[in-house]
C-alpha cells in the first residue's frame, strides 16, 4: 500500500497503490489535510493502481467529501479496475462522487 | 543513563552487592573494591549463608564463589533464581583455578556472567555496571508488562459489561421466526454486524441486516440506536421505507464522517405475498426458487445509511411477489471476502454453488460448511453473517407469533377523538401508523388492529389521492399508468401548498363489543365516488381494490358532500 499526492494548482490528484484499508490511513489523512492550506477546488483520486478497497476506505474517502463540502463534481474517483469499481458500485458511490 | 555508577535510577541510594566467598582475604578484598566504587557491600561466607543474607537484604548484584563449603555456589544460585521467579538480579560468578570446568553449569543454573580472580578494578567496575543496566531495564519491562496486564484486566471487564448492554438492546425486540435463520459469528467480543427481525401489528415480518464500518465496539456503538428506532417503528407498524430514513437520520447525525451502515431492509407481507427490500450498500443478496433453481440478484440500489441526510436519499424500494418456495438468501461482505489459503475470495459463485433444489439437502448447510472449508486453516478474517429468510406462507410458520400477542378484551366504552393534518404535515409523513397506534393504547380494539389499519390508510390515501391531489385514478388502469400515477402523487404531493385532511373516530359500546366511526374529510374540489371508485371487476385491474377491501371489512361506507367525507362503521365483538 502506498499514498501518494501532487497539487498542481487548485487540484489535488492523490494516487493510491495496492490495498486501500485502514492501513492507509494515517497516510490519506495526511494527504487531504493540505486540501484547506492550498485552496483545493478538486480532488482527484487515481485508483489505476488499486488492487482493493474496504469499507474503511469508503469511510476515509466519505471524510474526503466530508473535507470538500458539499459539491458532488469535486471530487472524481479515476480509473478503477472492475473489481474495485464494483464495490464502490455497491455503496452507490455514484451519488457522491464521479466515478470515472 | 546511569550518573553514578554505584547508584540506581530510582534514588540516590547507593546499589547493594552481596559478595559470597568462603575465603576471608578474599571476601574482605573483594568488598573493599566495591566499598571504594561506592557499593553497600554484605558478605555470606557459603551458599547457604548466601540464601539468607540474600532473603535479608535483597541486593542489587550479587558475586558468588563456586566451590565452598555447605552449600556450592550453584546450587546456592539455583535456589535464589527460583525465590526471584520473574525478577531479576545479575548474579556474578567468582572463577579461577579449578573452578573452570563448571562454566556451562553456572550459566545453566542463572549465572549472568564470570568475574576472574585476581580482580581487576577496572573490569569489576564495568562488568557490575552493565549488568546493573541489564537489570534497571528488566525491571522496567516487569513494571510494563504488569501495568499492560492489569490495563487488560479492566478493559476485558468493560468490555464483557459492554457487550452484554449492547446484548440486551439488539436482542430486546428481537422476535425469533421460523422463516428467519441465520449464522453471525463475529470478529470480535463485538459485533460489527446487526440482524434485526420483529412482525409489525399487521403481522408482517421486517428483518433487518446492517455491517457498520469497522469491527469491535466502535462498530458496534451504533447499533444500539439503530435497533431502537427499527423495533420500536416496527412496532408501531411503520413500513420499511419510514424505519429505513429514520435509522439514516439518526445515523447521520450520531456517526464521524467516515463510518455508515451498510445494510438490507426487507418486509415479508403474508396477505400480499410481497417481498419488499430497500438495499443499502450490501453485496448482492439472492433470491432464490427452490422448485425451478432460478437466482434473482437483489442488488444494492441505494447508498449506505448515515451518510446524507434522509432528504438526499432518494430511497428505491424494490418489490417482488414471491411463493412459498423462495428463499431469500443475505450476507455481508465477510462472507464473500472470505480468502482461502491461496488468497482467493469465497466470491458470489461460492454461495451461488450452494443454491440446491435437491430436496434433500439444505442450501444454507451447504453455504456455511463450503465457507468453512475455503476459509481452511486462514482462521475468520471478517465478521460474517449468512441469512436465510424463508418466504413460507404457512400458517405455522405464522401463528406462532400471533399467538404470543395476548388478546386483552376490555370494556367497550364512548369516546370521540379527532384530529386534522395540514398540507405541509401531509407532505412529511403517513399519519396512519401513529394515529392507528394511539386508537390502540386508549381502547380494547387491539385484536382488530389489522383491520382497522386498513380501513383508515385505504380512507386516508383515497382522500389524499382523489381529494387533496386530485389525481385520477383512471390512469392506473394499465401497469405503465400505475408507475405514472406514482410519480405524478410524487410531483403534487411535493407542490402541495394547501388543504388538509381531517380524521374522526368516535366509538360507542354495543352489545358485548362496540362500534367505531371513521370519517374523514378532506378540504379538495371533491369528485364523484363512482368513476373513482368503480368496481373492480377482474384481478388484473391495477385500481379499486381499496374500496372493495373497506366494503369487505366494514358494516357500512358512505360518501358524501360531493367525495369529500366518508364515513365507514366497523362494529365488533368480543369472543
Amino acid at each position: 500500500m502506498s499514498v501518494s499526492s501532487s497539487i498542481s494548482g487548485t487540484k489535488l490528484t492523490i494516487n493510491i497503490s495496492g490495498r486501500f484499508d485502514f492501513a492507509a490511513h494515517k497516510d490519506f489523512r495526511e494527504a487531504i489535510d493540505s486540501i484547506s492550506s492550498n485552496h483545493i477546488n478538486s480532488v482527484v483520486v487515481d485508483m489505476r493502481t488499486t488492487d482493493y478497497v474496504d469499507s474503511s476506505a469508503l469511510g476515509m474517502l466519505l471524510m474526503l467529501k466530508n473535507q470538500m463540502g458539499d459539491s458532488k463534481d469535486a471530487i472524481s474517483l479515476i480509473n478503477a479496475k472492475p473489481e474495485v469499481k464494483k464495490i464502490l458500485e455497491i455503496a452507490n458511490f455514484g451519488q457522491l462522487f464521479t466515478l470515472a | 543513563m546511569i550518573p553514578n555508577p554505584s547508584s540506581n535510577t530510582s534514588g540516590s541510594a547507593p546499589s547493594s552487592a552481596l559478595v559470597v566467598d568462603d575465603s576471608l582475604p578474599q571476601r574482605l578484598l573483594l568488598s573493599h573494591m566495591l566499598e571504594e566504587l561506592g557499593y553497600s557491600v554484605t558478605t555470606a561466607e557459603d551458599g547457604e549463608d548466601a540464601i539468607s543474607k540474600f532473603n535479608d537484604h535483597r541486593p542489587d548484584i550479587i558475586f558468588m564463589d563456586i566451590e565452598m563449603p555447605v552449600m556450592d555456589g550453584i546450587n546456592s544460585v539455583r535456589i535464589i533464581r527460583e525465590i526471584l521467579d520473574d525478577e531479576f538480579i545479575p548474579i556474578i560468578f567468582i572463577t579461577g583455578g579449578s573452578s573452570e570446568q563448571y562454566l556451562n553449569e553456572c550459566i545453566d543454573v542463572g549465572g549472568d556472567d564470570f568475574i576472574k580472580k585476581p580482580f581487576n578494578t577496572t573490569i569489576l567496575s564495568a562488568k557490575t555496571r552493565s549488568l546493573l543496566r541489564i537489570k534497571e531495564l528488566y525491571s522496567k519491562q516487569i513494571e510494563q508488562k504488569r501495568e499492560i496486564e492489569a490495563f487488560k484486566l479492566i478493559e476485558d471487564q468493560e468490555h464483557e459489561t459492554a457487550a452484554m448492554l449492547y446484548e440486551n438492546i439488539v436482542k430486546a425486540g428481537y422476535m425469533e421466526s421460523p422463516n428467519v435463520r441465520s449464522e453471525l459469528s463475529p470478529m470480535a467480543m463485538f459485533n460489527g454486524d446487526l440482524l434485526l427481525c420483529a412482525y409489525t401489528p399487521a403481522n408482517k415480518l421486517n428483518v433487518l441486516l446492517g455491517d457498520f464500518t469497522g469491527h469491535g465496539i466502535t462498530a458496534s456503538v451504533a447499533a444500539a440506536p439503530a435497533s431502537e428506532i427499527f423495533y420500536g417503528m416496527t412496532a408501531k407498524g411503520f413500513g420499511i421505507r419510514e424505519i429505513t430514513e429514520e435509522i439514516n437520520t439518526k445515523l447521520n447525525k450520531l456517526l464521524p464522517p467516515h463510518m455508515f451502515l451498510a445494510a438490507t431492509l426487507v418486509c415479508l407481507d403474508r396477505e400480499t405475498h410481497n417481498l419488499n427490500s430497500i438495499t443499502c450498500g450490501l453485496p448482492d443478496h439472492f433470491l432464490f426458487n427452490k422448485k425451478t433453481g432460478e437466482i434473482e440478484s437483489l442488488i444494492s440500489n441505494n447508498l449506505p445509511l448515515g451518510i446524507v441526510p434522509s432528504a438526499d436519499l432518494n430511497l428505491t424500494e424494490s418489490h417482488t411477489e414471491v411463493t412459498s418456495s423462495h428463499r431469500l438468501f443475505m450476507f455481508t461482505d465477510g462472507v464473500i471476502e472470505t480468502e482461502n489459503a491461496a488468497g482467493e475470495p469465497f466470491d458470489f459463485e461460492g454461495v451461488t454453488n450452494c443454491l440446491t433444489t435437491d430436496d434433500s439437502l439444505n442450501s444454507f448447510d451447504k453455504i456455511i460448511n463450503a465457507l468453512e472449508k475455503h476459509q481452511g486453516e486462514q482462521g475468520q478474517q471478517d465478521d460474517i453473517t449468512l441469512v436465510r429468510l424463508t418466504c413460507d406462507f404457512d400458517h405455522g410458520k405464522w401463528d406462532i407469533h400471533e399467538e404470543i400477542k395476548k388478546t386483552v378484551s376490555m370494556e367497550p366504552s364512548s369516546w370521540k377523538v379527532s384530529s386534522t393534518m395540514d398540507c405541509n404535515t401531509l407532505k412529511r409523513l403517513n399519519p396512519v401508523p401513529a394515529m392507528v397506534n394511539s386508537l390502540m393504547e386508549i381502547q380494547g380494539l387491539l385484536p382488530f388492529r389489522e383491520s382497522i389499519f386498513l380501513i383508515v390508510t385505504e380512507l386516508f390515501v383515497n382522500s389524499l389521492d382523489h381529494g387533496l391531489l386530485g389525481l385520477d385514478s383512471a390512469l392506473k388502469q394499465t401497469p405503465d399508468g400505475f408507475a405514472k400515477f406514482f410519480e405524478l402523487k410524487q410531483e403534487r404531493l411535493e407542490n402541495l401548498d394547501h388543504g388538509d385532511i381531517k380524521l374522526m373516530f368516535s366509538h360507542r359500546p354495543q352489545g358485548n363489543g362496540g362500534e367505531l366511526t371513521i370519517r374523514i374529510q378532506d378540504t379538495g374540489r371533491g369528485f364523484d365516488e363512482k368513476t373513482v371508485y368503480s368496481e373492480v371487476t377482474d384481478n388484473e385491474q391495477c385500481s379499486g381494490r381499496g374500496i372493495r377491501l373497506i366494503r369487505q371489512i366494514c358494516d357500512a361506507l358512505e360518501y358524501s358532500d360531493n367525495g369529500r367525507q366518508a364515513t365507514a362503521i366497523f362494529t365488533w365483538e368480543n369472543e
